[in-house]
């Protein structure tokens, strides 16, 4: 008969560490740490970190069809068997026989009809009571509750009739129950209320869940269900049960008893089991015949009861305890979170812990955050001193750049790279060029206003196109400066040349071409090798060796660099000498390079500067310069054309320079946002773009919206403001225009028509101004018909009328300089009310009295005007 | 009450004794191999006469056709009757008595003919499909009627009949008196776990299909102090016998369940000719006069003769109301 029978396992209600197995006999099983259990013979592995000891087996009890262990602490480990033949029987496993239980095992309660025994429940508060669910018998009830502590039945049973129904030892056989219920109808599963103790519910055959009462067993609530295979109430929501049949799952809610609130997608397969774990809310796991797999649902975010149309929020996933095996049966461990042992039809056990989901948030700043079961974990960037720049985070950088007004310096616009940290070569480059752009720009304007549009857009189209609209190039040789050797290094000019140098930075702007200011300038950054080269490619050798020399003798100065000039000083333009032929092999092993390049230039062919202009570790403008000087028309295009889109591939900011604030400028900002995510930088760097042309590129907008949310997002809302100040006036087609008048009372018309550009503040509140200089105006009524405005209802005035006192702007703190003074008294006249109760008045009164206050001041009004204003309780994280 | 209309289509077949051994492998089948067939609803009944097997048409399919079998031609439903809510009911009587005011007798006045089948768990009620809708009519009054399709109930309406009362169209019940039979062996009504059928299997194939080999000489017919009377029924997963106590001492005590008291039962053999299929108020006839007296029984229809089986001691009682019931008629 066992072959059918699959294992079951029972969790010991206060023994974390023991169950039972039952099949044709129960084991019980102690459940310890593999470690030291190891050498322990007849240790089971179940996990790799736990092991099963067999503690004791009993087989007293034959036919076994379920089990039920008694819910109190004494007696431990007292069993209840239902048999197939309806017997229910007392036993024990693995106690000393002088133990409490004693005189209750092997007690016997026998219905009045044989029948199978499907389901045992204890009694969690009466403990003594033990209801049976038995199969249905014409004459019979269904369902039994018997009182354990009950005597046993005075009447002997008549020997004859004994023998039909098996041996029976008589003096322990009970058979006057203290309930019955469910009469000729099939009990297949029950359970107590653990609302309730003295309430049932019962699944029965007749296609019936029943909460019977026993304290009125005439009187029950029923529902009409499938079903009714198996019943089992939710430990954390008692009015919550879950009923299944065949492979559907139904959950109902006690108090809406009539139908079930939802069902669970139907498996293919029969349910064999169905239960609620009992250390997470909602978590319910359910098994289907030969399967290996559990299926879980959380109901967590269910919300109970809920409405008919609300679609029920039902997390589905499925777990495979033992990869391969078929599991017969499984249970939830009673403490341990989210554990449970699953056994195979050959009793495999198998410990096994479900793994919580993960839910993850990012916050609006760096930091990122993840639940795990019970345990919330944080992660944040490390904000100590250690960390490198480079290290950190966009979003951090764009943070801190951001509080630091990063990109705001429209006078020296070099400076925004100090602003952004200043360790960024490639953010330099970019403001540098920048700077040099609108530098010249700003001359040209200036100085030659008659050809200006052309020019004008001309410097901001890159070098790529400056040299490529050249025209006239002369060529020069010249001499090396100091002395009167004759090069045959060809030097090429032209206006266009002569503007590329200057948006390289190396000579000034105008006329002047003269390298000597850049050269003091590199002198005093202590750039001592870019200063030689720079000098060098000047073909002033003397000043190159000069400055090396400066370089060695200054502080913390590189002694090297007098070797270097050494070397340099030793320059022969013989074809065949020693020297060349050192220099060019060994200046691959100089270390610096720009003292690389040197060499590499004065070993070359003339017109074969490969090893200058493809060095990369030199900066791409002193290349771009040198090729400006030294390619002649048709060498200078293709090179830089070719270092245009490695630079724009490499989404390298140093590009700028060749591309300019131009589509192509835009493409390589593009693998630069690609690469980094720097929106920050892209916007400011694409409102600087003269023509606009760049602003209108969907790109380019889709850059400042996300910076602009990302202010927004980091609650650094005068950030945005200023922000959206600094890009009106780069780009005044950004402006907002204004989408809310003041309309007089009377007329209906605006009173506000002369003051179209007024700014526009968000939701809730909206604060408008009523004149554009508000202190001289005494406009308090009308401009239309002259009827006087709403008064303020706090000092009681027109508006319109200045605001003579405001008690906020008293305190010492707020007591900042005059032009922000001054601008919040222009805010302080401005109209402002509530959007609920219609009241309102001078900004700047009602911003007081709502300090103190979350009431509308108009006396009989009760509207809680400050907190319907969400956004209004929010603090921005950039106080100005 | 509620009474259930059951999903199941049965047939109602006789297998003649000679015949039996044509039979036994879709009778082997269909009791021991449940998971081999889709029959829910199997009935064996053996008398001295043949064997009666009701099943349904699921389990027919299995049965080949030949001149030893006997098929009733109509297609049979299940009534079964629910005690519904009143846990504490007081009557102690059982069975056929309990429903035989409520539904045997009206159906017996609209001369529906019906088909008892009484279990160790229930009591069946089979009447002809094409009966339905004046059964559905008839006992609307009393019941909460369900149709149970496909493992839903249905509550069914009295629209759902057919319009207004449509009489069967016979006439009125037969005066017939018939004779009964009391046998001397007692019965007792079982069941089994159907998990130990295996255990018992041999012993069930030795009581079933060979119970007449020991006593060829006898002539069974003529011996009425002993009538041969075997049923087993396995129904929707539950398992009945009804035997007596000569074939309950071949099986194991304490597989089969029976009550606690042990109680034992006489029977009463209806009918001296075959009784038909159409003829009504038989079973309302014998079941009337118990259920006024509270005399507890089972039924057990079979195709040629009716059987109620009343508790061992009340056979007196019960022979002095067949006595008043025949001065009745």
């Amino acid at each position: 008969m066992s072959s059918g029978y699959k294992p079951d396992i029972l969790w010991s209600p206060h023994h974390a560490d023991r169950y039972v197995i039952c099949d044709t006999e129960l084991s019980l099983y102690r459940i310890g740490p593999a470690g030291n259990s190891e050498t322990k013979a007849g240790a089971l592995p179940l996990s790799e970190e736990t092991t099963a000891t067999l503690l004791a087996i009993n087989s007293d009890a034959p036919y076994m069809k379920c089990v039920a262990w008694y819910p109190k602490h004494e007696p431990e480990c007292l069993l209840a068997v239902g048999q197939a033949n309806g017997r229910v029987v007392l036993t024990s496993l693995g106690q000393s026989h002088n133990s409490k239980c004693k005189e209750l095992v092997g007690k016997e309660f026998v219905p009045k009809h044989a029948r199978q025994c499907n389901t045992l429940a204890w009694n969690p508060v009466d403990s003594n009571w033990l209801a049976a669910g038995l199969d249905k018998h014409r004459a019979d009830f269904s369902v039994l509750i018997w009182d354990i502590s009950s005597k046993f039945s005075s009447e002997a049973v008549p020997a004859e009739k004994v023998r039909l129904s098996g041996d029976v030892d008589s003096g322990l056989v009970v058979t006057k129950s203290l309930y019955e219920l469910g009469q000729n109808d099939a009990c297949l599963s029950l359970c107590w209320l653990p609302r309730d103790h003295q309430k049932l519910l019962l699944a029965g055959m007749h296609r019936n869940l029943a909460i019977f009462d026993l304290r009125n067993t005439s009187q029950k609530t029923f529902v009409n269900t499938k079903a009714i295979q198996g019943v089992t109430v939710d430990p954390h929501f008692q009015d919550r049960v879950a009923s299944f049949f065949e492979g559907q799952v139904a959950i109902w809610d006690l108090r809406k008893f009539e139908k079930p609130v939802f069902t669970l997608t139907e498996q293919p397969k029969p349910l064999t089991k169905v239960a609620w774990c009992p250390t997470r809310m909602g978590l319910l796991a359910t098994l289907t015949r030969d399967s290996n797999i559990i299926r879980l649902y959380d109901m967590q975010h269910t919300p109970m009861p809920f409405g008919d149309e609300v679609e029920p929020t039902i997390i589905e996933r499925s777990v495979q305890p033992c990869s391969e095996s078929i599991i017969s049966s499984f249970a939830w461990h009673p403490s341990a979170q989210n554990r449970m042992v699953v056994v195979s039809p050959n009793r495999v056990m198998n410990d096994f812990t479900v793994f919580e989901r993960i839910s993850l948030a990012w916050s609006s700043t760096t930091a990122l955050m993840w639940a795990c079961g019970r345990h919330l974990y944080e992660c944040a960037e490390d904000a100590g001193q250690g960390v490198a720049a480079a290290e950190k985070d966009i979003a951090t950088k764009m943070r801190e750049r951001a509080q630091l007004h990063y990109g705001h310096d429209t006078v020296q616009v070099w400076r925004n790279h100090v602003l952004a940290g200043g360790d960024d070569p490639h953010l330099r480059s970019l403001w540098y060029t920048l700077h040099y752009i609108l530098h010249c720009s700003q001359y040209t304007e200036n100085v030659e206003q008659k050809q200006q549009s052309n020019k004008q857009s001309l410097i901001y189209s890159g070098i790529k196109n400056i040299v490529k609209s050249s025209s006239g190039t002369t060529e020069t040789r010249r001499c090396w400066s100091g002395s009167d050797r004759q090069t045959d290094v060809p030097r090429y000019h032209s206006e266009e040349r002569s503007l590329a140098l200057q948006l390289c930075g190396w000579i000034g702007r105008g006329p002047d071409i003269d390298v000597e200011p850049f050269l003091k300038s590199l002198e005093q950054e202590g750039e001592w090798e870019r200063a030689a080269a720079v000098a060098l490619f000047n073909l002033d050798i003397r000043r190159a060796i000069q400055i090396l020399n400066k370089g060695a003798s200054a502080e913390k100065g590189d002694l090297n660099l007098n070797v270097v000039a050494m070397a340099l000083s030793g320059y022969t333009d013989e074809k065949n000498s020693l020297w060349r032929e050192m220099c060019s092999s060994l200046r691959l092993q100089l270390k610096k390079p720009y003292l690389c390049i040197m060499f590499a230039f004065l070993t070359s062919e003339p017109g074969a500067y490969d090893a200058v202009l493809y060095e990369s570790r030199v900066a791409v403008r002193d290349r771009v310069a040198f090729a400006c000087m030294f390619l002649n028309d048709a060498q200078l295009p293709r090179y830089i054309d070719k270092l245009t889109n490695e630079m724009k591939e490499a989404g390298n900011l140093e590009g700028i320079l060749l591309t300019g604030l131009t589509k192509d400028g835009v493409d390589l900002m593009e693998s630069y946002v690609d690469r980094t995510g720097d929106v920050q930088t892209a916007s400011f760097c694409m409102l600087k773009g003269s023509p606009g042309e760049v602003l209108k590129d969907p790109r380019v907008q889709c850059w400042i919206e996300n910076y602009r949310n990302l202010l927004d997002a980091w609650r650094f809302w005068h950030k945005r403001a200023e922000f959206d100040i600094h890009r009106s006036k780069l780009d005044p087609s950004s402006k907002p225009l204004p989408q809310v008048f003041v309309s007089c009372n009377f007329c209906g018309k605006s009173i506000s028509y002369s003051c179209s550009a007024m700014p526009h503040q968000g939701r809730g509140f909206s604060q408008y101004g009523v004149s554009g200089s508000p202190t001289k105006s005494k406009v308090t009524s009308c401009p239309g018909c002259r009827k006087p405005l709403p008064r303020c209802a706090l000092c009681l005035m027109n508006m319109g009328t200045p605001v003579s006192s405001c008690p906020g702007t008293g305190k010492a703190d707020e007591k900042a300089d005059l032009t922000r003074d001054k601008k919040l008294a222009q805010f302080n006249n401005w109209f402002t009310w509530c959007h609920n109760c219609r009241h309102g008045g001078h900004a700047g009164h009602m911003l007081s009295w709502f300090r103190d206050h979350s009431e509308c001041p108009v006396s009989a009004c009760t509207c809680k005007c400050m907190q319907l204003d969400t956004t209004g309780n929010l603090v921005p994280s950039d106080s100005v | 009450m509620d009474l259930h209309i059951l999903d199941h289509k049965l047939r109602v077949t006789s297998i003649t004794k000679t015949g039996l051994q044509q039979y036994t492998h879709p009778l082997i089948k269909l009791i021991f191999l449940r998971n081999r067939t889709r029959c829910k609803f199997f009935s064996l009944t053996e008398t001295p006469e043949n064997y009666t097997v009701v099943l349904d048409e699921e389990g027919f399919k299995e049965l080949q056709p030949s001149e030893h079998l006997q098929v009733e031609g109509s297609t049979w439903l299940p009534l079964n009757v629910v005690s519904n809510g009143n846990a504490s009911s007081s009557s102690q009587a059982v069975g056929v008595t309990k429903i035989a005011k409520s539904v045997i007798a009206p159906l017996a006045e609209q001369h529906v003919s019906v088909f008892m089948l009484s279990t160790y768990q229930t009591d069946f009620i089979l009447v002809r499909e094409k009966d339905l809708s004046v059964v559905v009519e008839t006992l609307l009054e009393e019941f909460n009627i369900f149709r149970e399709e496909g493992g839903e109930s249905v509550p069914v309406h009295s629209q759902d009949a057919c319009n207004g009362l449509q009489r069967n169209g016979r006439e009125g019940p037969h005066a017939t008196v018939h004779p009964v039979l009391i046998p001397e062996n007692q019965f007792c009504v079982m069941s089994l776990d159907p998990d130990t059928l295996p255990a018992i299997a041999t012993t069930l194939i030795d009581v079933l299909f060979y119970s007449n080999s020991p006593k060829e000489g006898a002539s069974v017919d003529q011996d009425m102090e002993c009538i041969k009377f075997f049923s087993f029924s396995l129904i929707d997963g539950y398992i009945s016998l009804v035997m007596d106590t000569e074939a309950q001492r071949q099986f194991p005590a304490d597989l089969l369940f029976t009550s606690s008291s042990g109680e034992l039962w006489r029977m009463v053999r209806i009918g001296g000719q075959p009784l038909g299929f159409d003829e009504c108020g038989i079973v309302a006839q014998i079941s009337q006069p118990l259920a006024d007296s509270d005399i507890s029984a089972y039924y057990i229809s079979t195709f040629s003769f009716d059987h109620a089986l009343v508790k061992y001691d009340l056979i007196g009682r019960f022979s002095q109301h067949s006595v008043y019931f025949h001065d009745v008629m």
